[in-house]
């Protein structure tokens, strides 16, 4: 963190104060926690805040609508989980120790956030020169290739010219098709984000996040969220200004990605399974439920959804469920989820249209004023 | 020399001619009014001027630039800043938000500066306040600075948007129907004030205006259209006095005039 030049702030001590509880947390976690389903969902649910935080940019501010965020989370994941296996065996691999850590995570995320950002420009170039439905169509179609491909990308068998075609599809295959990426020789992907990184990442991420919204870039944003041509009447080019705005989504989700693809006390696999359509709706559920618009909305929506996905998972696992599956066949929780979830944005809709707070953040000194404080959220 | 100058342009919507071979020259600090009957194309012209629509024919250019490859961003860094018929603010944001918005293109720091907090950020910020508030105090809009733009009468929402493009430090300004809604005294304290920012801030203006109570008063050259085309042009005393004006504005014996009547202004 860079220290704010002039005007004092709290920031330093409050960063100070996160680094040792995370530090604390790194090593202590499994003390204070011995259930490491437990540790799993804290963690998920600060990975959960970053999709939620990257999506309230391009949905909340920029008022536009992507329903692929998934896939940018998918590509993150992805690129970590390679890379942070080759890196591991590279490393002489061995046990995964914290002080590795620190030159493991930070190039893998740096790999995913560069991977996505590029596959955000790519996709959002195009696409947000037209207005907001086209987008939300290729989102959605652009987070499907992706899952698909890697689901359903096979070795090249002797058959096919050995070009430039073949080599994609082989090394997409090595990606592990439709049952995920094991790691290299599937010994599973090394988790080298432990708390440290994954609440000490959330807390960063989220003050960035409070920060873009209070600058004066993320003051164009939603102003061209109002009006395009009155945006760029004053000089706000509304093509530029949305394409990076979805770029810095895509790095974000990216950043989320991999650290869920490398989360200790996670499954060392990614699977494409995790980035369908379902993933991207629960992401657009965050913001919306949080409020869109709203940096600390949108942390509360990502810890709230999470915890229902697992609420409802744990319902699915209980004696009085599992009963009832006996004598009723093809009942699933989760489908039921699915119901659940539209029921909850219905009613939000009609009863709170903006979200449990809307733009407004909390913690917020004085509406719009100079750029308060920052948020805690870690 | 910053003038504006319009050579032989033409637009057409579909089969409709909305502006046909259009040609008139605003110079460097000059009060110039556009105006003609409902349906004339008097906005569109505005729109092709702020790159908004592109012309089909003929040339656009302002301080000898070509303004047709620019896009309207890019034409509002060149110094064409303007408000619109039916005022389009930010709505969600405040008052002074709307201003500090007009402020991108003028930043030195950038997004990176903003996140990091670096000191430039804070200049910047501050620079653009003081400047904001102090327009805002001009269009004695200072009690309201943190208002919703919204909450705004109608009056004082006209009023914002006018600071709001001068925000842009333009060197040119276009105003369309800045008078629409007042009464007679706000119509004269119009004319006060679109002096007062021509002489004070040295730069040319473009009114399209039905009230003539301001035109008269203020312009010191005058463009008529009529169905897309020009059919007058020369100072209030020579236009008021044309009879093609005349015929346009009172209609003459000549029953082609009638369904254009009550025919919505164009874009």
């Amino acid at each position: 963190m860079t220290k704010p030049a002039k005007r004092k702030s709290r920031l330093p001590l409050v960063a100070a104060g996160v680094l040792v509880v995370v530090l604390l947390l790194d090593f202590f976690l499994k003390s204070i926690i011995p259930d490491s389903s437990i540790r799993q969902l804290l963690m998920l649910a600060a990975c959960n805040v970053l999709v939620a935080l990257s999506l309230n940019i391009i949905n909340g501010m920029a008022g536009q609508f992507s329903i692929g965020h998934a896939g940018f989370v998918g590509i993150g994941g992805y690129t970590s989980a390679v890379m942070a296996s080759n890196l591991h065996a590279s490393l002489g691999g061995g046990e995964v120790t914290f002080g590795k850590s620190f030159i493991v995570v930070p190039l893998c995320l740096c790999a995913s956030a560069g991977v996505a950002g590029l596959f955000g420009f790519l996709v959002g170039l195009p696409s947000l020169r037209l207005k907001g439905d086209y987008l939300a169509i290729v989102t959605l179609g652009f987070a499907e290739i992706f899952r698909l491909v890697i689901a359903t990308a096979q070795a090249n068998d002797g058959t096919a010219k050995v070009g430039i075609l073949a080599k994609i599809g082989s090394g997409l295959s090595s990606l592990g098709g439709q049952n995920g990426y094991q790691g290299l020789n599937n010994q599973g992907v090394p988790l080298y984000a432990g708390p440290f990184w994954v609440f000490g990442l959330a807390f960063v991420l989220g003050v960035v996040a409070w920060r873009i919204k209070f600058s004066g870039w993320g003051r164009a944003l939603r102003a061209l969220r109002e009006d395009e041509i009155a945006g760029a009447a004053v000089g706000v080019d509304p093509t530029r200004y949305k394409v990076t705005s979805f770029v810095l989504a895509a790095v974000g989700a990216g950043i989320a990605g991999g650290l869920m693809a490398m989360m200790r006390d996670g499954t060392p696999t990614v699977n494409p399974d995790n980035y369908n359509f379902t993933a991207s709706f629960d992401a657009i559920t965050m913001v919306i439920l949080g409020g869109s618009g709203s940096v600390t909305g949108s942390a509360i929506g990502g810890v709230f959804i999470t915890f229902t996905i697992k609420a409802i998972e744990l319902l699915q696992s209980s004696s009085v469920v599992q009963d009832l599956k006996r004598s009723i066949e093809g009942l699933d929780l989760n489908a039921l989820r699915m119901i659940v979830y539209a029921m909850v944005l219905v009613a939000l809709m009609i009863l709170r249209p903006e979200g449990l707070l809307g733009e407004r953040e909390l913690f917020q000194k004085k509406p719009t004023k100079a750029p308060a404080k920052k948020a805690d959220q870690a | 020399m910053s003038d504006l100058v319009l050579q032989g342009v033409s637009k057409n919507f579909g089969g409709l001619r909305a502006v046909g071979d259009v040609s008139f020259t605003v110079k460097d600090r000059s009060i110039f009014g556009l105006i003609g009957p409902n349906g004339a194309g008097k906005t569109t012209v505005f729109n092709l001027i702020t790159g908004v629509y592109k012309q089909d024919v003929g040339s656009i250019t302002f301080a000898g630039k070509d303004l047709k490859p620019l896009k309207p961003a890019q034409i509002a860094a060149v110094g064409v800043a303007r408000t619109f018929q039916n005022i389009r603010l930010f709505a969600q944001l405040t008052v002074i938000e709307n201003l500090l918005v007009a402020c991108e293109l003028q930043k030195k720091a950038h997004l990176a500066a903003a996140v990091l907090r670096l000191s430039a950020h804070y200049e910047d910020e501050e620079q653009m306040n003081e400047r904001a508030m102090e327009l805002l105090r001009v269009f004695d809009l200072q009690d309201v600075a943190e208002e919703p733009s919204t909450s705004l009468p109608y009056g004082n929402q006209r009023r914002l948007e006018i600071a709001r493009a001068m925000m842009l430090k333009p060197k040119l300004l276009l105003l369309d129907e800045p008078a629409a809604g007042m009464n007679y005294g706000e119509a004269e304290g119009l004319k006060t004030q679109i002096r007062w920012l021509r002489d004070t801030f040295d730069l040319s203006v473009v009114l399209v205006e039905h009230n003539m109570q301001v035109v008269m008063g203020v312009c010191e050259e005058i463009h008529v259209l009529d169905h897309g085309e020009t059919i007058a042009h020369g100072n209030a005393d020579e236009v008021r006095a044309h009879p093609k004006v005349l015929a346009a504005y009172l209609g003459e014996d000549d029953e082609e005039d009638a369904p254009r009547a009550g025919k919505a202004e164009m874009a």
